[in-house]
């Protein structure tokens, strides 16, 4: 039992704060570890098409309001944007936050218990917004280091019409 | 006081730029509200539920890493410009958890530049911390300026 209160950090009415424990309620699920969910070998690949929204909802999420983003402006709606590349382009990390969709199976429950600790990328090009891109999580290595577990993976970010590859990228997961 | 305003241009990496150059770091507040916002998933509450992340051990609910890898990510984009986007290289580890309602600063600093082509590789150590100046995120970014 703990004293800490649903609406300790955001003012909340009974109903949301009602609304809000039956949700988290509904996230519980039995679910396997990360580290028993993937086995070394593991491909997983979706596909997206990166909407000008999709890119404004990202780039709110960290008030990062740099305009090269800005395929996507209230009044005006769906702009081609303006960088230095031409029309609007993708945050550069973007992608390598949609990578957790991908080598988590979103068709099973979520692996709670999980905690990304590490990334390397590499930004090869930029993403033009608009693009469709294949994500592919390879997982290349499962290892133990100071008693914790960790999942390594291998990405790719192509560009799904022309095979530009966007991204590539190390990244590891450390599981209960 | 008043605070002085910098264009983003005279913060621009260039050619000239000397190893031992500081970035013109970010301030940003861990925002329950934003930490709790549907492009994280929301299917983690410990990123947003006091509740749930005390009864899993934690102070209070924690920022994905992503948001400290994306505040770099900014201020490298405001430092490199273009340089960021093509052939550049970012590399984040998350060493310590950001709590909900902590102030975080990024810093950088222009550590080597290695001759390549026109111009230069620049390497720059890149980090976050807290108002107490304990470390939550560091790494290094790669870029090509010039070149």
């Amino acid at each position: 039992m703990t004293d800490i209160r649903t609406d300790a950090l955001r003012p909340m009415t009974p109903l949301q704060i009602r609304q809000e424990r039956d949700f988290i309620e509904s996230l519980k699920e039995e679910c396997q570890t990360y580290w028993d969910m993937v086995q070394v070998g593991d491909v997983l690949s979706r596909d997206l098409t990166i909407t000008p929204d999709v890119v404004i909802h990202f780039a709110d999420a960290v008030e990062d309001f740099n305009p090269w983003y800005e395929g996507w402006r209230m009044n005006t709606w769906r702009i081609p944007g303006e960088s230095p590349f031409g029309g609007a382009i993708v945050p550069p990390l973007m992608m390598s936050h949609f990578v957790l969709s991908v080598q988590f199976d979103h068709t099973k429950p979520f692996a709670i218990g999980s905690i990304h600790t590490f990334h390397d990328t590499e930004l090869l090009e930029p993403i033009p917004v608009g693009a469709s891109v294949t994500i592919a999580a390879r997982a290349v290595d499962k290892y133990e280091k100071r008693g914790r577990r960790y999942v390594r993976h291998e990405v790719t970010v192509t560009d799904t019409a022309n095979g530009t590859l966007y991204m590539r990228e190390l990244r590891d997961i450390l599981s209960l | 006081m008043a605070e002085t305003l910098i264009h983003a241009d005279a913060a621009r990496i260039t050619r000239d730029t000397p190893v031992g150059f500081e970035l013109l770091g970010l301030k940003k507040k861990a925002t329950i509200q934003l930490m709790g916002s549907r492009v994280w998933g929301r299917f983690n509450p410990n990123h947003w539920d006091p509740v749930y992340a005390a009864e899993t051990g934690l102070l209070a609910p924690i920022q994905t890493g992503e948001m400290s890898s994306a505040y770099l990510s900014e201020m490298c984009v405001h430092a490199l410009g273009p340089a960021m986007f093509r052939n550049a290289r970012i590399s984040c580890k998350y060493v310590a958890s950001t709590y909900a309602n902590e102030v975080i600063f990024t810093h950088g600093k222009v550590v080597e530049k290695t001759p390549k082509g026109e111009g230069y590789r620049f390497r720059i150590d890149i980090w976050a911390q807290n108002e107490a100046g304990e470390m939550k995120t560091v790494g290094f970014v790669e870029a090509d300026v010039g070149v």
